[in-house]
């Protein structure tokens, strides 16, 4: 089956097309009208001119997608319904909306965060193949946005094992830059300065790393690091490297913990990694390690795939359609589709 | 004006609590202070004494999120007294909206992430984080300034519109 998916939940346009059948899948197409260009001029994501790209964009991405045969050898429509920015959202679900009704496709809601978690699938064949062999599954999806622990208990069973209270892990590291005045996108830059810094410089709170259940929290770890600067009165390079490492690793020890805090409770038999900030080689590295003295099967998505993108929600449409997990819309159904900007994968208590 | 010393998160929560107390329906709330003063923590206080059920987290990237107040406007009986819900008077407010300016750059884009679906009704309480960037606020919005003082300590202001 062919399917072409639209991701708009916040600031990424995106669309993709791949084709399925049974353990075999390619990813077609693939588009992200990346904004970065557009932040670093503005200094931040500026989402007048964010919301205007998405309906200024969308239709040129899907002309460039489906070309002159236009839906013709699509079999189906998905498109990310939450959870997100609800004006970003829409933009992304009329589009769908409308392309299923007038070429009369079947249209699949996806959830952005199981989006993130199939991330996976995109760059490694081995979940493709296998696909009983690696539930179940353990995913640490840490974002700009999100930061989540969700057991997958196989294609489209997710029980979400813990959240963060406060401030996602992506927000954290950004923020951190922000009180370094280190520039944007300020998480790459942090994680940059990290390696030619001293981790255990300063002794920064590991946040509910003790605590018995797995939510998470990073807003104190913050005003830690701003005490310590404001206590520190002025800084040189090498004191920023020290910060910028001392803030990585007490994050990186807390998400290693309690990740295996959980692979240790439920079992499980792999560990998966997505979101934006599963681009951070710290966090891959520490994870790995941990993972491989337990000889636990760790999967993580390649760089082009850890942002949001509509391969990932196309992926994650395939799946859901092949196992029957969710209701598809019919063509003539779809105009009940609305955005769920808190759309939240199962909260059940196992 | 109120000025409020608040030596922990604790007390910073009472304040929010007296504040929420206050609150009925329709108001705009807007909070101010640099990285790390407390805003969040603020706004997580009012929403807990709002009764709002769900965990309150920072809209940064996101920039806004609507939650449900689970009021007893739904349980009201037709023709009975004004309800009362654990002691606390009857509030019209059912929605709790949580915007976060800090990756905005003024007034428009806060129009443009959809905020004006949810501005100027009564039953809706807006809350705006690093709100110090919006220019044109209307007259009716409650001020929320959080100072950092030395450790944990905080200067909290509130200053109400004149009505």
């Amino acid at each position: 089956m062919k399917i072409l998916a639209i991701e708009t939940s916040c600031d990424e346009t995106a669309v993709a097309v791949i084709k399925g059948s049974g353990s075999f899948l390619v990813l077609e197409k693939n588009i992200v009208y990346s904004q970065v260009d557009i932040h670093t001029k503005y200094g931040g994501v500026v989402p007048e001119v964010a919301a205007r790209k998405h309906a200024e964009t969308i239709i040129p991405l899907l002309e460039e997608i489906t070309g002159k045969n236009k839906l013709a050898g699509i079999d189906y429509l998905a498109v990310t319904a939450g959870p997100g920015l609800i004006t970003s959202l829409i933009l992304g679900i009329s589009a769908a909306k409308t392309l299923a009704y007038a070429n009369n496709k079947p249209l699949m809601p996806i959830n952005h965060m199981e989006g993130h978690i199939y991330s996976n699938w995109l760059s490694n064949s081995e979940l493709v193949k296998n696909p009983k062999k690696y539930f179940p599954a353990l995913v640490l999806i840490v974002s700009g946005g999100h930061t989540e622990l969700v057991l997958m208990k196989g294609h489209g069973q997710y029980f979400l094992l813990g959240q963060t209270l406060d401030d996602a892990v992506g927000e954290a590291y950004d923020k951190v830059a922000k009180l370094l005045n280190l520039g944007y996108p300020g998480g790459p830059i942090v994680s940059r300065l990290a390696e030619s810094g001293d981790g255990q410089k300063y002794d920064f709170p590991r946040p509910m790393m003790d605590k018995k259940n797995f939510d998470f929290s990073f807003a104190g770890l913050k005003t830690a690091v701003l005490y310590a600067l404001e206590k520190k009165k002025k800084l040189n390079q090498q004191d920023v490297k020290d910060v910028c490492a001392s803030f990585q690793t007490a994050v990186t020890d807390v998400l290693t913990t309690k990740t295996f805090k959980a692979v240790k409770k439920y079992k499980v038999k792999s560990l998966l990694l997505a979101g934006g900030v599963s681009a951070n080689s710290f966090l891959k590295a520490s994870l790995a390690s941990r993972a491989k003295e337990i000889d636990l099967p760790f999967f993580y998505p390649e760089l082009k795939f850890t942002g949001d993108n509509a391969a990932m929600i196309a992926v994650a449409a395939y799946y859901n359609i092949k196992d029957k997990k969710k209701d598809i819309l019919p063509a003539k159904k779809v105009f009940s589709l609305g955005p769920q900007s808190n759309w939240q994968l199962t909260k059940n208590k196992i | 004006m109120k000025e409020y010393i608040s030596n922990n998160q604790k007390e910073t929560a009472q304040i929010a609590n007296d504040l929420a107390d206050r609150l009925e329906g329709g108001e705009l709330i807007a909070l101010s202070g640099n990285l790390g003063a407390g805003k969040t923590v603020f706004v997580k206080a009012l929403a807990k004494a709002l009764k709002i059920k769900e965990q309150i987290t920072s809209p940064t990237f996101v920039l806004m999120k609507v939650y449900d107040i689970h009021s007893v406007k739904s349980s009201h009986m037709r023709g009975a007294a004004e309800p009362q819900f654990n002691g606390v008077k009857h509030k019209k407010a059912d929605k709790f909206v949580h915007v976060d300016c800090y990756r905005l750059r003024g007034q428009d884009d806060l129009y443009d992430i959809g905020l004006g679906d949810y501005l100027n009704y009564d039953n809706i309480i807006v809350a705006i984080e690093w709100a110090d960037k919006i220019v044109n606020l209307p007259e009716r919005t409650i001020r929320v300034d959080i100072k950092l003082l030395e450790g944990d300590k905080r200067k909290i202001t509130i200053l109400w519109p004149k009505n």
